[in-house]
């Protein structure tokens, strides 16, 4: 779609924003640097500079929290991972090396102007597509755990010489594409023609994809950056209320017929995540094998035997096989037990940061583009990490998100460092101060 | 409008991120603050309650002394309980196999059983066998070792109880449970005492059961319990336990028996045997051969396991503190106490016993046993001849309220405190409801129950100068550095009757013992002081009578007495629940029928207690003396030397050379024979044969005949109890149709029957 590109520049060129006069002085050499800096990138290429550096709080932030994610993985997996693999580095030589690579990638996409995506993001999201229609085939219809391995009734992942969630890539590819779409719809995005239909399409389509693979966590995450997206994007907000009452009718009946046998007995089991969040110690958490009842009374036990400090890093008891897979979505309730109150608001406001800086940025990028894809991206981590705490404090029902930077999983973290690499390359052409 | 569009997005995405930080975070923020700061302290005690397991640690229960210190009656030993630890096995089939094939072969349990059990996750500890010994123990270790298996199977510590005298004072020691607590006798009563303080291992377990990498393991060493020491001898009272199981097979008795000996003085118990009885090591097992027999016959039910649960319950029952009886006549020595120190009669008071006594209201007179009456006689002979008359008369001067102070003052109306657990009260008539009538009975030991231990108690004072002592068996208890920790209290309770009257009346008992009613517990040179008793059943035999007119009167046969008369020091009472007349030879009293068990108590337990003997001339006339040592000499010394003693000779073996050399003597030197006696020389190359008799059944024989037939044999009898005419051979110390060698001295015990008490039944 080279017209669409096209289109988007050419939007691109049309940044009249409305500036206080405080900020004025500025606006000529912001206006100056935006015509250099193509030529600019092509002579030198430098990691933080005046110019054409990428944003450093947002590298650091990222940088940050990705240590500090590793060093907890550690600390959280050594315990399981010794007993169940009889390897205690199992989980975190993997995620090591997840992250090196991942880091990598983030670099290598920091380096790469975002703007060649308006190209890629048909193309991505039909990859995706057949991804997500390959896991399904392979994995639900036949069976073959070659190529679509399960986890009981999740099915989740592709093998193809290397094991990933292509769920994970669809969020990218549906930030990407209505990114994209935005960005080209632009003014008409208040229609419903441009601004509703074919979001919702491209939406459920993705959605329903997830939703098969009985990604529960992964549609929720869909469905709220889609929706995100549209509403910064500039869909009308009356379609929201529509739609939010469609969705919940929609997961109304789910959760009332779905799964039942004939005598109306069994059900979903996100009707027991519920009962199970509204009295996280009642019987139903009583053994570790009954649910996730058990799993959120023991991330409750953790947080409680953290206090306000904490039991010292690698002090924890809870993840001797009492908190189940601590490494993964219950990574936090670890935190909260070695490091305490003070450690898990440490690492709150260091994700509140991070947020900050990428929306910050964003704002300031470049294009339209830019702002929505940036947008999309910090919102996924941002959205990730509070939808995360707030499962493992009990605050909510048990969704199954990870911990972006922090849970186990390659899939998840390369991607996600790769998008934060996409963010840097949108703050490289941004009109941020650089530090 | 592009402009306002940025703007609109500017908006929109910092409300959005405003949202998702502040409400988002925040929500988690306010989370955290009340799971970890609000219920912080709840929840960790929580989480490490269920990471921690306790173990407990056993405490070694203290041990049980004999009076001499050195004697254990009861002992701790180390016994280790296996225990499967599954957290460790369940994952490993080809493990599971072999703990399961090991251990069943070394335990004996079943294999499929212990293989499902390794597999059990829901338990962290399973026990499987308890109570293993060491080469148990050792062989599951081999095992373990043989196998590479570290953890999964667990040797817990425990101890097991012994008993290393069996039944020796069983009743009283009692006996403990699986868990080591103590559940009968001694073993419950001084529990917290023995039990000590368990320990606890306390140590970290992550979920899965198995232990933390790091160390976390909290020790609370046990306590042992603190050692008893008795006031029992064990010796004394193997010696009762002997006798008073002869006197139950003797006399037939059917309903048990019990002997208690105390120290007058201190109040504490010497010996105190039960029949029936049990091994405590067995304690489940029933020792009456014939109840058992009796049990087994029945068909399997219900009906037969109450059978058995009622004969463990009475053989495990102490009959001396927890069963109560009619002192019949042995009260008399107290009755006739009150009577002196009140005033009321004096030793030389004269009464006149016609052979019954009227009592108002009653249609017929309350009978002396001698119905046709003593006539008249002094109080001592009112004792001595256990005439009930004369207690009657001694009730009526006392009158009902002195004389219920008294029985309260001899501790009748109360329990006596003994640390022994069970210990019954007495059944008696509150002075505001005792009737005249009453009042008579009870004057002569009838239609009230107390319990053998209050008897002897109060015999105690009656000896000792008056003073009520406080019974108690364990004399102090000591820690395992010999520390004392706690002494029995030897302080009397208060003075019942005064030095004079203890005096007088143990005088008469003295002349009682060697001439009067209860010569049947006679001992030669130890100054006995007795009295009998034989009490009638009346409840039970009313109870009979409902059920069969024809039921005949059953008696508790009963002796009390103490010893050396001019300063007394032990007391004992024996007595027989139901001695079968018609099986036994018509033998119910308590002169007959424990007269003679006490008199061979006494005669065994007094010289070992340093009793020293002093013989009257009387008794110095019959005395016998001292074998000399003959082995060794020539037959003609050895005959000049017996002669020199006034003994005769009879040789057996080579006698042709006179010179020959004695190689053996019976009676060995050093023991007694009778004086005018005969010591059996052997000689090199006797034949056994001529030399073995065999015991003849002495039972029944008067002192004459006894003596002849005892000749005929080649063997001497050495004369206990009454040498009155008569009395009959009670017992005899070496049981007929034993083989003995000629010239061995058998000890005969003498008594008579004479039923001392009269027929009355009052409804």
């Amino acid at each position: 779609m080279p017209a669409a590109g096209r289109t988007a520049r050419g939007l691109s060129r049309v940044p009249e924003r409305p500036r206080d006069s405080s900020r004025d002085s500025s606006r000529e050499q912001r206006q100056r640097t935006r015509r250099r800096t193509p030529r600019r990138r092509k002579m030198k290429f430098a990691l933080f500079s005046l110019g054409s550096g990428m944003d450093m709080p947002l590298f650091v932030f990222v940088m940050v929290l990705l240590a500090i994610g590793l060093v907890m993985l550690f600390s959280a997996s050594y315990a399981d991972s010794y007993y169940r693999e009889g390897n205690s580095y199992h989980y975190i030589s993997r995620q090591a090396g997840f992250a090196a690579f991942g880091v990598a990638v983030m670099l290598a996409a920091s380096a790469v102007d975002y703007h060649h995506y308006h190209k890629l993001a048909l193309l991505v999201t039909g990859v995706t597509v057949i991804m997500l229609l390959m896991v399904l085939i392979f994995g639900r219809v036949l069976g073959i755990q070659s190529i679509a391995p399960s986890e009981g009734v999740a099915y989740r992942w592709l093998n193809l010489g290397v094991q990933f969630q292509p769920s994970e890539i669809a969020k990218f590819a549906l930030i990407l594409l209505f990114a994209h779409m935005i960005s080209i719809y632009a003014d008409k995005m208040d229609t419903f023609r441009y601004g509703v239909l074919p979001f919702v399409g491209v939406l459920g389509m993705f959605a329903a994809l997830v939703f098969l693979e009985n990604h529960m966590s992964g549609t929720l995450i869909i469905l709220a950056l889609g929706a995100i997206m549209m509403f910064v994007g500039g869909t009308k907000p009356r379609w929201f209320v529509i739609g939010g009452i469609a969705l919940a009718l929609l997961l109304g009946a789910y959760l009332l017929l779905g799964g039942k046998d004939e005598s109306g007995e069994g059900g979903v089991y996100q009707m027991d995540r519920v009962a199970g969040w509204l009295d996280p110690f009642g019987e139903k958490s009583t053994g570790p094998d009954s649910n996730d009842t058990w799993q959120i009374k023991q991330s409750l036990y953790a947080i409680g035997s953290g206090g306000l400090f904490g039991v010292g890093l690698g002090q924890s008891r809870q993840k001797y096989m009492y908190l189940p897979k601590p490494q993964n979505d219950f990574i936090f309730a670890i935190v909260c037990e070695e490091l305490g109150m003070v450690g898990a608001l440490v690492i709150m406001i260091l994700f509140a940061l991070l947020v900050w800086r990428g929306v910050y940025v964003s704002l300031h990028a470049r294009d339209r583009f830019g702002t929505m894809l940036g947008l999309g991206l910090i919102f996924q981590v941002g959205l990730q990490a509070v939808l995360n705490i707030c499962v493992v404090t009990n605050t909510i029902p048990n969704t199954g998100i990870s911990l972006p930077f922090f849970s186990a999983g390659g899939t998840s973290l390369v991607m996600l460092l790769g998008q934060m690499g996409i963010l840097l390359n949108i703050s490289r052409s941004a009109t941020v101060e650089r530090t | 409008m592009a402009k306002g569009t940025a703007e609109k997005i500017r908006k929109k995405a910092m409300g959005l991120t405003a949202a998702l930080v502040f409400v988002g975070f925040g929500a988690a923020a306010a989370s955290l603050f009340h799971w970890q700061v609000v219920r912080g302290e709840e929840l960790s005690a929580k989480a490490l309650e269920q990471s921690l397991r306790s173990t407990a640690l056993p405490a070694m229960r203290g041990s049980i002394y004999d009076a001499t210190g050195t004697k254990v009656l009861a002992q701790s030993a180390s016994v280790w309980t296996v225990v499967l630890e599954p957290a460790y096995l369940a994952e490993n089939e080809a493990l599971r196999r072999t703990v399961a094939v090991g251990l069943s072969r070394i335990l004996g349990l079943d294999e499929e059983e212990l293989y499902q059990e390794t597999g059990d996750r829901s338990s962290y500890y399973t026990v499987i066998k308890r109570k293993i010994e060491t080469d148990v123990r050792d062989e599951i270790n081999r095992f373990k070792e043989e196998n590479g298996i570290g953890n999964g199977i667990r040797l817990i510590d425990d101890y097991k109880r012994y008993y290393p005298y069996g039944t020796v004072a069983s009743n009283v020691l009692g006996f403990t449970g699986s868990d080591n607590q103590g559940l009968e006798g001694l073993e419950v009563y001084y529990e917290s005492e023995l039990s000590g303080s368990a320990g606890r291992l306390v140590a970290a377990k992550n979920g899965f059961g198995t232990d933390m990498p790091f160390e976390y393991e909290q020790v609370v060493e046990p306590e042992d319990g603190y050692n008893l020491v008795l006031t029992i001898d064990e010796t004394v009272q193997s010696i009762m336990e002997k006798y008073l199981a002869e006197g139950i097979e003797k006399f037939k008795v059917k309903n048990g028996a019990v002997a208690v000996m105390m120290d007058v003085n201190t109040g504490g118990i010497i010996g105190l045997a039960v029949q029936p009885t049990y091994d405590p090591n067995d304690y489940l097992t029933i020792l009456d051969k014939n109840l058992l027999a009796k049990i087994e016959a029945l068909p399997e039910g219900e009906e037969r396991d109450e059978a058995e649960g009622l004969a463990q319950s009475t053989q495990w029952r102490n009959k001396a503190v927890s069963d109560t009886y009619y002192p019949g006549s042995v009260y008399k020595m107290c009755v006739g106490s009150m009577g002196l120190e009140e005033g009321a009669i004096t030793e030389e008071s004269q009464f006149t016993c016609s052979g019954g006594f009227r009592v108002e209201g009653m249609d017929d007179p309350i009978h002396c046993w001698k119905t046709s009456g003593h006539g008249s006689e002094t109080f001592r002979e009112g004792l001595c001849n256990s005439c009930n008359p004369w207690f009657m008369h001694i009730g009526e001067l006392l009158t009902v309220p002195t004389f219920c102070k008294y029985r309260e003052s001899f501790g009748f109306t109360s329990k006596t405190g003994i640390d022994l657990p069970g210990e019954s009260g007495s059944l008696y008539h509150d002075e505001a409801d005792m009737s005249f009538a009453d009042l008579m009975v009870e004057s002569f030991g009838q239609n009230f129950s107390i319990t053998p231990i209050q008897m002897i108690t109060a015999c105690a004072s009656v000896a000792n100068g008056g003073y009520l002592v406080r019974p108690h068996v364990v004399d102090r208890i000591v820690d395992n550095s010999g520390n004392i920790v706690k002494t029995a209290d030897t302080s009397y309770r208060r003075q019942v009757i005064s030095e004079s009257t203890s005096r007088t009346v143990t005088d008469i008992l003295k002349q009682n013992a060697a001439s009067g009613t209860a010569r049947g517990g006679y001992v030669a040179g130890y100054r006995i002081c007795g009295k009998t008793g034989t009490s009638e059943k009346v409840a039970k035999h009313n109870e009979d009578l409902a059920k069969d007119p024809s039921a005949q009167m059953t008696y508790i046969a009963s002796y009390c007495g103490f010893a050396p008369a001019e300063d007394p020091k032990y007391a004992l009472l024996v007595f027989f629940d139901e001695p079968d007349g018609d099986e036994n030879g018509g033998f119910t009293g308590g002169n007959a029928v424990a007269g003679p068990i006490f008199s061979a108590m006494m005669q065994e337990i007094l010289p070992y207690l340093g009793v020293e003997v002093e013989y009257s001339d009387d008794e110095y006339n019959e005395m016998y003396t001292v074998s000399p040592k003959v082995v060794g000499l020539s037959i003609t010394d050895a005959q000049a030397a017996l002669q020199e003693q006034g003994l005769k000779y009879n040789i057996v073996g080579d006698e042709s050379d006179w010179d020959n050399v004695v190689v053996e003597q019976i009676p060995e030197s050093g023991s007694t024979v009778p004086k005018d006696g005969m010591v059996v020389l052997y000689t090199s190359g006797y034949d056994m044969d001529d030399a073995l008799v065999e015991v003849p059944d002495f039972s029944g024989s008067g002192l004459v005949n006894a003596s002849y037939l005892a000749a005929e044999c080649g063997l001497q009898i050495s004369v206990n109890g009454s040498r009155d005419e008569g009395t009959v051979v009670m017992m005899q110390a070496t049981p007929a149709g034993d083989k003995v060698k000629k010239g061995t001295v058998i000890t005969l015990t003498f008594a008579e029957e004479l039923n001392t008490e009269t027929y009355v039944h009052i409804n």
